[in-house]
């Protein structure tokens, strides 16, 4: 009797493992599908209702509107201005970030001493909070605390009174300037990496055949290292198109509606204003712009599966 | 960083060439450390900014010139940033929210990571679909997410946070796996089911101790991206929940700003990223472009 029951647990636990087996692949990867299935994708087909409705915590009730949120969001002037200053913001931050950030690859990438020890130090900014690197420029930039105009003072010799954070294009410049002390060792790194990649031998048969420095740099550096800036620079594109944070702190958006960048003009309309169907539906719509421009990335580091 | 390693390039140029090429070999020398230096300044110099901003007495604060080394440091502002503007909860909080994602995240991205790259879960579409994550703005989400969780009764609750937060990391954390799983030979495992290994076990006790210099930085990553991020934070805490960020934000925006106590929790919010960020500097580049450029 005792055998019979302990031979059936043991078939029992046979099967349930083989049939762990049978659906492995399954049972693996379900955890995360569902995952990303409950909080992203559901929501934001939940989002799809709301961006049609009326959904704004002043007004009760959730009428049907059809497309009047999108159009409220399309022809709002504040939209507007702040889809154009997220793409040249994040088009000039990522530019100064390439050019400092290739600069210092290349000074950096033959050795000398204390490389070892500097590498680190420049990587410090990639893990702080952004929130944290913009409360870093408000403390330095803001009046009357801020040593910025001081300093710049002394230098130039003439007094300087720049509100950097409340003034128009000085406000742009702080942000640019937290944004490129945070993210220009991303570059850096990137760009470092890839020149340690390229392999000597082209440069010593650069030398044979006669090459300058200058002409290494443009012949075989350059072609060679464009394949890891593109990647580089379409994952700043990608974050960077997003920024919100350092506009948060440092300059709320201002001055007047100046500074407002697509996220947070969003973040305004959702959970300022509390007009949540012209939110998501302003969301959606930032959500499908930034995939076009980001479907080039994703092909780009998927072609690893493809091989 | 030992593959951005050394690496000797320099023309050998012969007779006559060599004094000039020398003299304008020495020009570039000088160049370059002049550009490091002064990089190093632009990177260092807002930090001592913030260092001494923290120690600072507040009758120095407005000084002019200003008083970069203070007389009589004082840490008052730690003591109060920590104890009595919620430094400690937001501390706290950030600590438990980012333990629980770094272990979540972790263990489902592995999973996920490992059949994929065994048996091509899912195919090509799978493998898009979570890198196609890493495209979405986190404000897409945030609207309804917030909407949801509203019903749910999951504002200000650290569990919801953390949940969201492994959501946003697994892109990063399968990617990452995956592509270690894709460079381990499938040999060991397979040795492993011919002894009478289930497959389970083929992956816990062969592939997985494998699989660990990889794990570390999927972790590291995981834990900085949920100690540092911000906006969802804003969204879904007040109170019970509020991590680091959300509470330094409000330091300034104060009318009395405080400077000192916002420099000071800035600084000890730094210390556990700073630290995980040295431990997975050899897998940075690879973490940074999910693997698109080995570092």
């Amino acid at each position: 009797m005792a055998l019979g029951a302990d031979a059936t647990r043991r078939r029992l636990s046979q099967t349930a493992s083989s049939w762990v087996d049978r659906h492995f692949r399954w049972l693996l990867v379900s955890p995360a599908v569902v995952l990303i299935l409950a909080l992203t994708i559901f929501p934001l087909g939940y989002a799809i209702w709301v961006a049609f409705v009326t959904y704004d915590f002043n007004i009760p009730g959730h009428a049907w509107r059809g497309i009047d949120n999108f159009k409220e969001v399309v022809t709002d002037p504040n939209a507007r201005k702040a889809i154009a200053t997220t793409a040249w913001l994040a088009t000039a931050a990522v530019a100064i970030e390439l050019v400092i950030g290739l600069l210092l690859a290349l000074a950096m990438v033959r050795p000398f001493r204390g490389r070892r020890w500097l590498i680190p130090i420049f990587l410090l900014p990639l893990f702080m909070s952004p929130v944290i690197v913009g409360q870093f420029w408000a403390l330095l930039l803001t009046e009357p605390f801020g040593p910025t105009n001081w300093l710049l003072g002394a230098i130039s010799g003439s007094d300087v009174n720049i509100r950097w954070t409340t003034q128009t294009p000085w406000a742009y410049f702080s942000i640019l300037l937290a944004d490129a002390w945070q993210w220009t060792p991303f570059m850096f790194v990137i760009l470092l990496a890839g020149l340690s990649a390229i392999p000597d031998d082209l440069y010593s048969a650069a030398d044979l055949d006669g090459a300058r420095p200058r002409q290494a740099f443009f012949f075989v550096t350059l072609p060679l290292l464009l394949p890891v800036m593109l990647v580089a620079v379409a994952f700043r594109v990608i974050d960077a198109a997003k920024i919100f944070d350092v506009i948060y702190v440092l300059t709320k958006g201002g001055p007047g509606t100046d500074t407002y960048t697509a996220s947070y003009y969003l973040y305004e309309q959702g959970f300022q204003l509390f007009h949540l169907g012209r939110g998501t539906a302003g969301a959606w719509m930032f959500m499908i712009l930034l995939s076009v421009v980001s479907y080039w990335l994703v092909r780009r580091l998927l072609k690893p599966v493809e091989a | 960083m030992a593959a951005v390693g050394a690496r000797a390039r320099k023309p050998r140029p012969s007779g006559a060439e060599r004094m000039i090429l020398g003299r304008r070999l020495r020009v570039e020398g000088v160049l370059r450390f002049a550009f490091i230096g002064l990089f190093l300044l632009f990177l260092l110099g807002p930090l001592y900014w913030v260092f001494v901003t923290s120690i600072k007495p507040v009758a120095d604060y407005q000084t002019v010139p200003p008083v970069w080394f203070p007389d009589s440091p004082t840490s008052i502002h730690f003591s109060a940033a920590l104890n009595d503007l919620r430094g400690w909860t937001g501390l706290k909080n950030s600590a438990i929210v980012a333990g629980i994602v770094t272990v979540v995240s972790v263990l489902v991205g592995t999973a996920a990571a490992y059949s994929m790259a065994r048996f091509r879960t899912g195919g090509k579409n799978l493998a898009f679909w979570v890198l196609s994550q890493r495209i979405m703005p986190p404000i897409a989400v945030v609207i309804p997410i917030f909407l949801i969780y509203r019903e749910l009764d999951l504002i200000d609750n650290r569990f919801g946070l953390a949940a969201l937060y492994v959501v946003f990391t697994l892109p990063f954390s399968i990617w990452m796996m995956y592509t270690y799983f894709r460079q381990m030979p499938v040999e060991l495992e397979e040795a492993a089911l011919v002894d009478g290994c289930t497959r389970w076990q083929a992956l816990w006790k062969v592939a997985w101790p494998l699989a660990a210099p990889g794990i570390v930085s999927a972790a590291a990553f995981a834990f900085v991206f949920s100690w540092t991020e911000f906006l969802f934070a804003l969204v879904l805490t007040s109170n019970e929940a509020v991590t680091v960020p959300v509470v330094i934000s409000q330091f300034l925006a104060f009318q009395a700003a405080q400077f000192g106590e916002s420099s000071a929790l800035s600084l000890c919010a730094m210390v556990p990223a700073l630290f995980l960020g040295f431990l997975v500097q050899k897998h940075l580049v690879r973490g940074l472009t999910l693997g698109a450029v080995q570092g």
